[in-house]
């Protein structure tokens, strides 16, 4: 009788066993796991906030832009006779320091003008009549690259 | 498994977004933008351009660039508002032999729904380069207003970009979604959605697993660039009433007038006031003209009002429609850029005397609701794994009677913390833990959880001994508290069950009074952290005095004295002003010390005393 009633235990044991070896196997993993993702997680966030570096310097830069823009329309509008003012080229003389800032952040001239329209990098404006059609005509805000990448496309004017 | 894609595929722009780590989330395409214009043209050398880069070849290339084909997708060629987009569209529109539309671009003509299938596309890539994996299934949503056919089209065209389009999806119905209302019963919900171009409305009922479409209403050509236009003629007619000059004639002026417009009402959804500055707009016979004028909310809300009116309007009527009243609305939800408006979001919540669901970012709602119902088709909520958060912050009670906080509330559990502290008195041998659950920075407005003794620290002046508190809660929210005692290893703790297991009415009732006692406690807490100061100050000075009895000059340890005694005096009754003179009159006296002793340290040191110099 006695017998009969230990190979009962045992198998209960043995039963109970093969599922505590499964539950701990499934536990191992499943903290693994979370180890795991929580790594992968640290790193992705790391490139994030990388990322998110470079993303908020291009919008600051962005914002800034129209400034210069401002600078160069008066730098357009300003007859030559007035530039000779001390005065005028002393104000006019912040564009090149914004320019130089702007520079020294990575921000590069985008060439435009007689270039081939390209909608990567150029948005139309208007159109002129001219010999060599799409071609860029005249540049009438300029665009910049940012470390190679887009940062505002230059707004042009095409020959039609 | 690969992902299923939530994409919100608009009038002027799209979206696409997905779930990742539980929440939707839009993804950027190939340019970095979070939206991606509805354009497509054939460029005048034949290639096909998609997106921003479409937009901007436009204006040279306007009969082959196809845009707002949303308005056309799925309709018949006879249909009233076929024929009446027809007159608004640069490019060619046609019959097709089966009754449908056809547009041209290029030399081809194509379905409508082509066009949407190379937007879609492009969105398709982008976000695959983005996920570094292949995207094959997606959730598009349309209007609640479509009909059939034009759902059959908007699918057909999800599936010439390559997609198994799972779902095709109510927009108001993602952007409650997203709100998450899907999950009550028996509530009517108005979706206010107000666009660039288009402005819908949606009521929905929600029952048992669904949501309804009661009825539907807006305008399809009203939005967001007619408030634009607005703030542009604005300035154009008070242009022309200072300066006698016509902007609109002048295309390089209107070119900057139009960011500018667009940029002032944008600021005045948070500022109450912008400036319009464009110097150098533009130039006569006389010389150059700048234009400079403030804007204020009032005056933008003054010209757009007819506008946000006449949506008003059109709300009454879809409700009048769906026989609902404003009173049997439960929820508002407000969707489109616009919306972000304050007269906007005022006139909706007085109309429906509720304040309407907003948090969310307007332009992404859709997209993002997308991405839920792909969530929930993927079975994606039953895979995470339930962790609680500690609905309150956990700490221990420190000098004066202060509230340290070791565990922030809303931290993820397990989780563990600890941290070192020490005594407050010369030979202290015992320290008292007491465990504190709340947001009140004093310990006695705080749940007292339970508190202990650590004994036997060895006698050491005041701030010497190194006692680690540290806490740790398990997934069970049981928390284990222990101070151990880094000198002798000795150690002592306790253990708290069911720290997380407030009430909810609890939680909120201690959340509250946080809130309500927030000035006193903060005045109270710097009270104590002066009188906590000039403790330490006290039991400098006089371990000074001790230390460097024979080097203080008598006058100095007069006044030295005379102040100690003044602070005294205060430190426990007088006014928290009272103290921080008698610490700063203590202090100054004590600095005087210090210099003496240091010029006297410099007569004998000699060349070394540059370098302490230098270090000070």
């Amino acid at each position: 009788m006695s017998r009969f009633y230990n190979s009962m235990d045992e198998e209960k044991f043995k039963k109970e066993l093969e599922e505590l070896k499964k539950e701990k196997d499934e536990y191992l993993a499943g903290w693994q796991r979370a180890r795991a993702d929580f790594i992968n997680y640290k790193k992705e966030e790391m490139e994030r906030i990388g990322g998110l570096i470079e993303y908020s310097q291009a919008g600051f830069l962005l914002k800034l832009l129209p400034l210069l823009d401002t600078v160069e329309y008066a730098e357009r509008i300003i007859p030559p006779d007035m530039k000779e003012d001390k005065n005028v080229q002393g104000f006019l003389q912040i564009g090149n320091q914004l320019r130089e800032f702007l520079k020294s952040q990575g921000v590069q001239e985008l060439k435009a003008e007689q270039e081939k329209f390209n909608p990567e990098f150029h948005e139309a404006v208007g159109e002129v009549e001219g010999e060599k059609q799409g071609t860029v005509e005249e540049v009438v805000e300029k665009g910049y690259l940012l470390r190679g990448k887009l940062l505002r496309p230059a707004k042009v004017k095409v020959i039609k | 498994m690969p992902k299923i894609v939530g994409i919100d595929l608009g009038t002027t722009l799209s979206e696409i977004a997905v779930m990742e780590g539980g929440a939707a989330k839009v993804l950027e395409n190939r340019e970095g933008a979070r939206t991606t214009p509805s354009v497509v043209a054939v460029s005048k050398n034949g290639e096909i351009l998609v997106g921003i880069q479409a937009r901007r070849q436009q204006i040279t290339n306007p009969q082959n660039t196809i845009f707002q084909v949303k308005r056309l997708i799925g309709r018949r060629y006879t249909d009233a508002e076929v024929q009446r987009d027809k007159k608004l569209l640069p490019y060619e529109i046609k019959e097709a032999e089966d009754g449908g539309v056809e547009v041209k671009m290029g030399e081809k003509w194509y379905k409508p729904l082509e066009i949407s299938a190379m937007v879609l596309r492009k969105l398709k890539q982008d976000a695959e380069e983005k996920l570094g994996e292949k995207i094959t299934e997606a959730i598009i949503t349309v209007p609640a207003y479509f009909d059939d056919s034009q759902r059959k089209a908007t699918k057909s065209a999800g599936e010439i970009a390559g997609f198994e389009v799972k779902r095709v999806l109510n927009e108001p119905t993602a952007a409650a979604l997203a709100y998450g209302l899907d999950k009550q019963k028996n509530e009517r919900i108005i979706v206010y959605d107000f666009g660039g171009g288009t402005f819908d409305i949606s009521i929905l009922e929600v029952s048992k697993d669904t949501i309804e479409v009661k009825g539907t209403g807006g305008d399809t050509h009203l939005g967001g660039e007619d408030f634009d236009q607005k703030v542009m003629d604005w300035i154009i007619a008070e242009f022309q009433k200072d300066q006698g000059i016509d902007l609109s004639k002048d295309p390089l002026a209107l070119q900057r007038l139009k960011e500018t417009a667009e940029k002032a009402k944008v600021e005045l959804s948070t500022a109450l006031e912008t400036e319009i500055n464009l110097p150098f707009i533009t130039s006569d016979a006389s010389g150059p003209r700048h234009l400079l004028y403030k804007l204020t909310r009032a005056q933008l809300e003054g010209l757009v009002r007819e506008y946000i009116d006449r949506s008003l309007e059109l709300v009454k009527q879809t409700l009048k429609e769906a026989n609902v009243t404003p009173q049997d609305i439960n929820e508002v939800v407000l969707v489109g850029g616009q919306t972000r408006m304050p007269a906007m979001q005022e006139a909706v919540k007085q109309l429906f005397n509720k304040e309407p669901n907003k948090s969310l970012n307007p332009d992404e709602v859709v997209a993002m609701g997308a991405a839920i119902q792909a969530g929930i088709l993927q079975g994606d909520v039953r895979d995470v794994l339930l962790l609680d958060v500690t609905p309150l912050s956990l700490g221990i009670e420190t000098l004066g009677g202060v509230n340290t906080v070791l565990i922030q509330k809303n931290t993820t559990i397990p989780t563990a913390k600890s941290q070192v502290f020490s005594t407050a008195a010369d030979n202290q041998t015992s320290v008292e833990v007491h465990v504190v659950q709340g947001e009140r920075p004093m310990a006695e407005g705080n749940k007292s959880l339970g508190r202990f003794v650590l004994e036997g620290i060895a006698p050491a002046p005041r701030g010497v001994p190194q006692v680690e508190v540290s806490f740790d809660i398990d997934a069970n929210g049981i928390l284990s508290v222990t101070a151990k005692d880094k000198a002798t290893g000795k150690s002592q703790s306790i253990r708290i069950e069911g720290s997380t297991g407030l009430s909810k009415e609890e939680v909120e009732r201690l959340k509250k009074e946080a809130e309500l006692h927030e000035e006193e406690d903060k005045k109270k807490h710097e009270f104590i952290e002066t009188r906590n100061n000039a403790d330490t100050l006290l039991y400098t000075a006089e371990k000074t005095f001790k230390d460097m009895a024979e080097k203080i000059p008598a006058d100095m340890k007069k006044e030295v004295e005379d102040k100690v005694e003044a602070l005294k005096k205060v430190k426990d009754s007088g006014t928290m002003e009272a103290v921080k003179e008698a610490v700063e009159q203590l202090s100054q006296a004590l600095q005087k010390i210090g210099s003496q002793l240091y010029q006297q340290g410099e007569q004998k040191g000699g060349e070394s005393s540059e370098q302490d110099k230098s270090q000070g």
